[in-house]
């Protein structure tokens, strides 16, 4: 079978719609991790430490895979980029869990499910490595001549703009948060904590960030779907 | 400092919605530089004592 027959096996059993959803999926997964940090920040007042912003990085790094096969086309270097981020996150995770190894150390934060965040973290860009090991595995995808969703009318295509939006808005929130906290120069290692929004603030501001990026992305889609030059 | 790092990727962003080749450098140069200042801050000492 050859490479255009391959490629056109893909587009019609499907195989790409599930991979760009499984795109999308990480995309959430990632901004849920994004989200609860944020929480953390503004609803409960936790300030990041600068591990803890070198793991926020990570997580962004992650995002660049997703977003670059949703928006430009699936391809084996976009997967590449995500599983660099994820190292280099988990480079800033285990440096944190190995600074609080020693028994009796209560940790840095608070503790979700028993693990602190850093763990978590963790845990999340091994998932991400591994996943995207996986999708590397699924090579009918790379030769489908994918150009991503921008094409491609649908609630796909809205829901990926959704997930790269939420994305776009907590890297600048992310952002800007770093600048009264650590100025210019570098960031205290231990940053006091903040009045916080509470918990029906934070849950509140997670909701507003979240409809900004719905109303974004219904304004991205309208905008793609009255070009002209739309293949449907 | 960590600024730098955010605004690297808020760049890297801009390049993707923008379809610009130099993307992927860019994002390795931000994972570079996260790696570095990840090192700059590595003040503390482990404690194992291996």
């Amino acid at each position: 079978m050859s490479i255009v027959d391959r490629a056109e096996t893909a587009f019609e059993s499907g195989e790409l719609t599930i991979a760009r959803w499984i795109n999308v999926l990480a995309l959430f997964g990632l901004i849920g991790v994004l989200a609860g940090s944020l929480f953390l920040q503004f609803g409960v007042g936790e300030q990041p430490c600068p591990l803890c912003l070198v793991q926020r990085s990570g997580m962004i790094a992650i995002a660049v895979g997703p977003i670059m096969n949703l928006l430009w086309g699936m391809r084996p270097m976009h997967y590449a980029l995500s599983i660099l981020g994820a190292m280099v996150g988990s480079a800033g995770s285990v440096r944190q869990i190995l600074l609080h190894i020693e028994p009796g150390d209560p940790g840095y934060g608070p503790a979700v499910f028993g693990l602190h965040l850093y763990t978590w973290a963790l845990v999340t860009f091994a998932i991400a490595i591994v996943g995207c090991a996986f999708m590397l595995l699924w090579t009918k995808t790379f030769e489908a001549g994918d150009t991503g969703v921008v094409d491609q009318r649908g609630f796909l295509r809205f829901a990926a703009f959704v997930g790269i939006a939420w994305v776009t808005i907590d890297l600048l929130i992310v952002g800007i948060s770093v600048v009264p906290e650590c100025g210019l120069g570098m960031c205290p290692d231990n940053p006091a904590d903040i009045q916080g929004l509470g918990g029906v603030g934070g849950v509140l501001m997670t909701i507003a960030v979240g409809a900004v990026a719905v109303i974004v992305a219904a304004i991205a889609d309208r905008r793609m779907s009255s070009k002209p030059s739309e293949s449907v | 400092m960590m600024l730098s790092m955010f605004i690297l990727w808020i760049a890297v962003f801009l390049g993707i919605f923008f379809r610009q080749k130099w993307v992927p450098v860019l994002a390795v140069v931000s994972l570079v530089w996260t790696l570095a200042l990840l090192r700059l801050h590595m003040t503390d000492p482990i404690p194992l004592n291996f």
